[in-house]
């Protein structure tokens, strides 16, 4: 008895040890960071430099664009849509658009959008154009278009929480019994459902309102250029080794963080405003309306599958000037001479990081403490600068910079969180009676875990991995700031390219980029579609 | 006997060393060098953005792996300032043997800067084996005005060169004036990329070179004086070209490479670049139309030579060594100049390499610079970095 409390409280401390190892180096950089953070010199720096207020607006601008109109995109479909075939047919697709990476899409709209881009081409025979017209549709410098694409791929995430919300099936029936006394899908939502369900969307809310502060990739492929976004600028200074500059990217990334809980403030405003004008049925049925913002989630949708189309044409393509519509011949030459280093790359270091955040995530369920974990989840609602920055920071104290250890742990701190989140509701609603019938009859409890509970929710674990996978291979700033350069994955070669002139190449690396996450979602659901089949209560 | 042969055992190295040729002795160096250099990993920290570049540092590594028994490792670098400021600061918290960077491209001011903090190994380029190649008539020992002291070695050579289309621009512009007039009469098709882009700052200092009033004064070191005095007419010509440039002048192509493509698609009518043989090598790799061409400034463009440094801090300086003198041997360079690798020019004079090599460095094909364009030397180094600020200050926010 003794024994099996010892080695109880040995894995609970395992477990807090090994979360420990992810999270705690971070915070001497914050720290280092904070010092900075209240020196009036720094500030003076970014304030007089000319960039600086522009790039604020532009991050601001394309933040406030993303979070709105994603939020309107995806409610609007929800309502209009929710419960129905459409829906679940407009489910269905929703994991490919969700499995697709942002710097692939941003790749992928310039593609469409520029000026030189598909878009311009077919309407360029109508308005007899020789040349591009002059069109801000990319990297405009308000910040508009990166707004625009990060709200199109961002609904997709807020369509995916709420189909978690709405799938429980109260709401179903709330809506059915609404709608047969006559009320008006508008009518409903305002006043049963939305009450239900925006409060719980508060944190993805904010984790999509954190994304588009600090984001650097699509930035550099979408967003402005005199000046860039605030979010790169910030990393710009960051990455400058002087360290007068350096501090002052250091405040600038807490000022992304300091924005970020200004939002957050604000959103608690209008929550509150909102939860005291919920308005209630009052017996008047209106009219159906049918609401233009759903269609412009289908457009957004329909944009996203023909980007992938796009990006696949592109790396096939020969020779393909404006105003051609289509290349003038299709070949695999340049993917017989693509580079598939960064491939290789990405695909050992996803693998390697998703398998030690799953064991890790495994024993922090089974053994770690049960309660106050909201804590884990924190860099999925935080901007990622200052926390890449301060892994760096950590890593050249340790002189781990530009190792493979580097690398895979500074991963770790966002795909840890990831693969816990999508693991925690099934782990915990795992029926007790198993493991406790497992154990009267004698396993000890890593036993019984390992051939009773694990391969139980084996599908759910699959399914965690190839999202820990996926969120690794999008990494683009912790890879770049803790590979010190030395490691190029498909993300950050697709981005260094798209500053270059070869759009062949760099299509192929988009592809790539396309593929992994797409490959390791089918391969966790081939798997357990195989392993179920030989279990009869698991399929 | 075995006495007097214990003391030939010492005395022979001596003598040799006493007497012989310096050259022999280089050998013996050299060989130690290579033996050194063996089973040893090189960073090689060069500039990535260019897809023809990269597969010819990729060739390179995998001939010396199989040659000498080293290995490269292309670190992709978006700019070598970066890396400049990386060495100092390694250096600067006491990793002064155990560094990052083994071998680097560099030339201009980062090169003077590294020369100046003594971050450089060396001297070492002018006793590799490979030296006896070089063209002395070219500036392989001065690098924007700054001796190199043998503490880089010469890679390549390049001169500023604009592109143009045939079916778009029968006439281009020949002069900065001339540029200007252009880009008045195709408004919103004429740019350049944004400093502190390398080719940006390039067409900035040609600009320069033909605008200020005492282009000798270009050559001393900068002065707030002399450069107030020296850009003003830039900044002059700058503020009336902007308002008819790409986008009025509001954002900036993001590279040269990204503007060759704005070409192609007839977004823009001119693109620059830095190699005179790119445009070939774009036509041949169907990036460019087959009626893109190259042309220079009547009174010149600016040219230089770009470097191989070893930073003081290498790890594996015997590698770094065994691969740059691979990189300057005839087979590299004549690889390196082939229009359909690279199209690099050589820095090895014709008449000093095997026979074999001196065909693909005389090479030409459609879009190459078929004209003789002038070269004009670089300003001192030291103006890259005052033009850089002073540029983002006056156009880094509009």
């Amino acid at each position: 008895m003794m024994v099996a409390r010892w080695a109880s409280k040995g894995s609970t401390l395992l477990a807090i040890g090994l979360v420990s190892v992810v999270f705690l180096p971070v915070l001497p950089g914050l720290v280092r960071m904070g010092f900075d953070f209240f020196q009036i010199s720094h500030w003076l720096a970014i304030w007089q430099d000319t960039q600086t207020i522009p790039a604020l607006m532009a991050t601001l601008g394309s933040t406030l664009i993303s979070g709105v109109l994603a939020l309107a995109l995806s409610l609007s479909i929800a309502i209009e849509k929710y419960p129905s075939n459409a829906w679940r047919s407009i489910v269905k697709r929703l994991p490919i658009l969700l499995a697709m990476p942002h710097a692939a899409f941003a790749i992928g709209f310039a593609f469409l959008f520029a000026p030189a881009g598909w878009l311009a081409r077919a309407i360029a025979p109508l308005m007899a154009w020789h040349s591009p017209p002059d069109w801000l549709t990319v990297q405009d410098p308000y910040g508009l278009s990166l707004g625009v694409a990060l709200a199109i791929k961002e609904s997709f995430f807020l369509l995916w929480v709420m189909m978690n919300l709405l799938g429980e099936r109260h709401i179903a029936q709330q809506i059915t019994v609404a709608r047969s006394l006559g009320y008006q899908r508008q009518q409903i939502w305002r006043s049963i459902i939305l009450p239900q369900i925006l409060p719980r969307m508060m944190w993805p809310f904010a984790a999509v309102l954190a994304y588009s502060l600090s984001v650097v990739d699509m930035a550099l492929i979408l967003g402005p250029t005199t000046p860039p976004t605030f979010a790169v600028l910030a990393w710009q200074w960051l990455s400058d080794p002087y360290p007068q500059l350096q501090a002052q990217g250091g405040v600038a990334a807490l000022i992304l963080l300091m924005a970020l809980l200004i939002f957050g403030g604000l959103l608690r405003g209008v929550a509150w405003v909102y939860q005291r004008s919920t308005v209630d049925f009052d017996g008047v049925r209106l009219p159906n309306r049918v609401s233009i913002m759903s269609w412009l989630y289908q457009l957004g949708a329909g944009i996203s599958f023909s980007l992938m189309i796009l990006i696949l044409i592109w790396s096939l393509a020969q020779s393909w000037f404006f105003p051609a519509l289509w290349p003038d011949e299709l070949s695999v030459k340049a993917w017989l001479n693509a580079d598939f280093t960064p491939f290789k790359t990405s695909l050992w270091l996803g693998l390697a990081t998703s398998l030690i955040a799953l064991v890790m995530v495994l024993i922090w369920l089974e053994w770690g403490p049960q309660r106050n974990n909201a804590w884990l989840y924190a860099p999925l609602i935080l901007p990622v600068i200052p926390l890449s920055a301060a892994q760096y920071f950590a890593l050249l104290y340790l002189h781990l910079d530009g190792t493979v250890i580097g690398l895979i742990w500074s991963h770790l701190l966002w795909v840890l969180p990831y693969v816990l989140l999508s693991l925690v509701g099934a782990y915990r609603q795992f029926d007790p009676r198993l493991m406790l019938t497992a154990q009267a009859l004698g396993y000890p409890r890593w036993q019984a875990c390992l051939c009773i509970k694990w391969p139980l929710l084996m599908r759910q674990i699959l399914s965690a991995f190839a999202l820990g996978f996926a969120v690794s291979i999008a990494q683009y700033l912790p890879t770049l700031f803790a590979g010190a350069g030395r490691f190029s994955t498909v993300t950050t070669e697709a981005i260094a390219l798209s500053s270059g002139g070869n759009r062949r190449i760099m299509a192929i690396q988009a592809v790539l980029l396309m593929l992994l996450p797409m490959l390791a979602f089918a391969l966790a659901a081939i798997v357990s579609h195989w392993q179920a089949k030989h279990r009869r209560g698991l399929r | 006997m075995k006495e007097h042969a214990k003391k030939m055992n010492k005395f022979l190295p001596n003598l040799i060393a006493l007497c012989l040729s310096s050259t022999v002795m280089a050998n013996t160096d050299w060989n130690k060098i290579e033996a050194d250099a063996k089973g040893q990993t090189v960073y090689f920290n060069a500039w990535g953005g260019g897809e023809n570049i990269n597969a010819y540092i990729d060739w390179a590594a995998v001939q010396a792996k199989k040659k000498y028994g080293v290995t490269v490792k292309h670190v992709k670098v978006t700019d070598a300032s970066g890396i400049v400021k990386r060495i100092k600061t390694e250096v600067d918290a006491g990793r002064t043997t155990e560094g990052s960077v083994d071998l680097l491209w560099v030339n201009g001011e980062n090169f003077k800067a590294l020369k100046q903090a003594k971050l450089l190994y060396g001297p070492w380029a002018e006793s590799l084996p490979n030296w006896r190649y070089v063209d002395l008539k070219k500036p392989v020992r001065v690098d924007f005005s700054e001796p190199t002291d043998g503490l880089e070695m010469p890679w390549g050579t390049a001169q500023l060169t604009f592109i143009a289309n045939q079916t778009t621009v029968k006439n281009p512009p020949r002069s900065a004036q001339a540029l200007l007039a252009f880009a008045k009469a195709n408004a919103g098709q004429v740019s350049y990329p944004k400093p502190p882009d390398f080719h940006g700052t390039t067409f900035l200092k040609q600009l320069l070179l033909e605008l200020a009033p005492d282009a000798k004064a270009l050559q001393q070191a900068v002065s707030p004086e002399s450069f107030r005095k020296a850009s003003a007419p830039l900044w002059a010509y700058l503020d009336q070209l902007h308002p008819v440039l790409w986008r009025k002048g509001s954002s900036f192509p993001k590279s040269a490479a990204d503007m060759n493509r704005m070409l192609a698609d007839g977004e823009l009518k001119l693109s620059l670049t830095f190699n005179p043989n790119e445009a070939a090598n774009l036509i041949a790799t169907q990036q460019l139309p087959k009626t893109a061409y190259s042309f220079g400034f009547s009174k010149g463009t600016i040219g230089n030579v770009h470097f191989l440094a070893i930073p003081s801090n290498a790890k594996a300086q015997a590698g770094a060594q065994v691969f740059a003198n691979f990189l300057l041997s005839p087979e590299a360079q004549a690889k390196k100049a082939d229009l359909t690798v690279w199209g690099d020019p050589s820095v090895l004079a014709l008449e000093k390499i095997p026979v074999q090599y001196r065909q693909s460095m005389q090479m030409t094909a459609p879009g190459v610079l078929s004209e003789k364009v002038p070269t004009l030397a670089e300003p001192h180094s030291s103006w890259v970095a005052a033009l850089e600020a002073e540029w983002l200050k006056r156009y880094g926010a509009k």
